[in-house]
């Protein structure tokens, strides 16, 4: 549900059976005592990088739309995000 | 003239400053064997004949000024995850079919600028996951070497058009393994740099901390060469290093000689491994110690926990990369859902293949509020372990050495019904994911008729190193990339 993903019936035992194989292997990290270790979560030195926030060129609305499944008015169509009362 | 896909890019670059050859017969050449062969192969996806006429007739007119450099009127091959600007790049999901990127990636837009060629784009699995290219949602890449084996993967399509003599160089993806798993594979060349050392812009994102483009080439100088054209610093990828861009064309001749090559046990003797494999990297050992290199003893202690931190945060960063994908503004749509949560679940289902969805299911379970802690943090900390196992091998050594994938080609529909023992074809690549180091596969040698790849692993930013025993060993067993003559 959380990722919106539209399982359809029968799916969740299929995935269910898999994933359980794959969470029982990654289980193993669990084996390790990582309290006094620092998380990585990316590799290289580079740290936060900045840049002056000035005007450039980018794509044209028309360009932006070019690949949208539908547009109405210059802008992208989403379907109604509030449900109806 | 068949021989013209047999060449690599340095002595072709050579017939066309002689004028022996011309940019468009060599586009020709390679058109005229992918309508012959890639209705077995299979490698391209689709092909892009107004573009490469084009560029092909551009790089003419260059080489005729005397402007030409080393890639211009070279023949390549784009996977399917690299934006060109107007042609269809979907991921090999259907869930991008008809996206017509308005902008070139970076990697690509310089080497375009350098006046490669690009024939086509080619088949991986779908968002680069998988190690066979059979997740493709299109259809299955054939292994050049055995039709009824697999390439590898992801980037599959890739490995195989240049193995088959389809393109000269080609453009690959790697997050685990994804550009040397394949190259060993297939037989042929196959790098991944340090992380940052090659832009991302332009690139549909797997696991951004991960991914990064790479070559593959039928020689060691060809696929430094075209590392060398991408790399550098990009300001539309904040993670592209400012390093200068590398220079490889000078000093990575140099040879082995007093060299330190490190055999890591746990990846000598990783499980699985094939006897015919082990026996090719012994072979290779040998080579490189007789050419001056001292092979030393290293350790990697936390190998066995690689694959499982991998498993979490690849899927993790997936989970977030693909929710971009909501049917609104780009790819499949369904515009007439009566709300904007039946229109997503009703797009996903429809556009994500099996294996997408596992690993979006997976990263969204690690990442959930109440198992953070206990996978994606956990795993994080065993990246640091990772990360510091490699850091402290590399004080013993100056590169790693080892097979590539512990086992040659397998054939098709083998491991499609257990994604575990998919997974672990990229056992021994992986690490140089989650450390960011650079990497390469080359041949070295065959196992039951198959192509076997000798995988070289250096310190962060030690491209250099990692070319030149990957260069001394090419040199040194003659084991040179081969076009498989294929059916």
């Amino acid at each position: 549900m959380l990722a919106r993903l539209g399982l359809e019936p029968g799916d969740e035992e299929f995935y269910a059976e898999q994933l359980s194989g794959i969470l029982g292997h990654i289980d193993r990290l669990q084996q390790l005592d990582t309290e006094s270790i620092p998380p990585t979560a990316q590799v290289v030195e580079v740290a936060n990088r900045l840049r002056e926030d000035e005007p450039r060129p980018c794509l044209t609305q028309a360009e932006a739309l070019a690949n949208a499944p539908a547009a109405v008015d210059g802008s992208f169509r989403v379907p109604s995000i509030q449900e109806e009362a | 003239m068949n021989e013209l896909t047999s060449l690599t890019a340095v002595q072709a670059a050579k017939l066309l400053r002689e004028g022996s050859t011309s940019a468009v017969e060599l586009a020709s050449a390679h058109a005229d064997r992918i309508a012959r062969l890639d209705p077995s192969v299979r490698a391209f996806l689709r092909l892009t004949p107004e573009l490469w006429k084009e560029q092909a007739a551009d790089a003419d007119r260059r080489i005729k000024r005397g402007e030409a450099g080393p890639l211009t009127g070279i023949p390549i091959a784009v996977k399917d995850v690299l934006c060109v600007k107007g042609v269809e790049t979907t991921a090999g999901s259907q869930i991008l079919r008809g996206f017509r990127p308005p902008y070139t990636g970076t990697a690509v837009s310089r080497l375009i600028g350098a006046g490669a060629v690009i024939l086509g784009v080619t088949n991986c699995d779908e968002f680069a996951m998988g190690s066979s290219t059979e997740n493709s949602s299109y259809f299955p890449t054939r292994n050049p070497w055995d039709l009824e084996r697999v390439p590898g993967g992801s980037s599959g399509g890739s490995a195989a058009a240049v193995a088959a003599g389809e393109a000269m160089i080609s453009l690959g993806t790697d997050t685990g393994g994804s550009i040397r798993q394949p190259a060993a594979l297939c037989g042929v060349v196959g790098m991944k740099p340090t992380y940052g050392r090659v832009s991302r812009y332009g690139l549909i994102a797997f696991a951004s901390s991960l991914d990064q483009i790479g070559p593959f080439a039928r020689s060691v100088d060809d696929a430094a060469i075209t590392l060398s054209l991408m790399s550098g610093h990009d300001p539309l990828d904040a993670t592209s290093s400012d390093r200068p861009a590398l220079d490889v064309l000078n000093n990575y001749a140099g040879g082995v000689k007093g060299m330190r090559l490190g055999v890591p046990r746990e990846y000598y003797d990783v499980k699985g491994i094939e006897p015919g494999v082990k026996a090719a990297v012994d072979s290779a050992i040998k080579v490189l110690r007789d050419a001056g290199a001292e092979i030393v003893d290293v350790t990697l202690p936390h190998t066995d926990y690689g694959l499982a931190a991998y498993y979490i945060i690849a899927p993790a960063e997936c989970s977030s990369n693909l929710a971009r994908f909501d049917g609104v503004r780009y790819g499949m749509a369904e515009p007439d859902a009566p709300n904007i949560t039946d229109a997503y679940m009703k797009t996903r289902r429809r556009g994500f293949g099996s294996e997408v969805r596992r690993r979006v299911m997976l990263g969204t379970y690690a990442l959930s509020s109440g198992y953070y802690d206990a996978y994606y943090l956990k795993a994080q900390k065993v990246r640091t372990l990772i990360k510091r196992d490699f850091d402290d091998a590399f004080t013993k050594c100056d590169a790693i050495i080892s097979a590539t994938s512990p086992t040659v080609a397998f054939p098709l529909g083998s491991r499609t019904q257990d994604p575990l023992s998919m997974y672990l074809c990229d056992v021994l690549t992986l690490g140089g994911n989650l450390a960011g180091l650079p990497g390469i596969s080359v041949p070295c040698g065959r196992s039951e008729g198959l192509p076997v790849g000798l995988q070289v692993l250096g310190p962060q930013w030690g491209e250099t190193v990692v070319l030149r025993v990957a260069r001394a060993y090419e040199e040194a067993s003659g084991k040179r990339a081969e076009v498989a003559h294929v059916g």
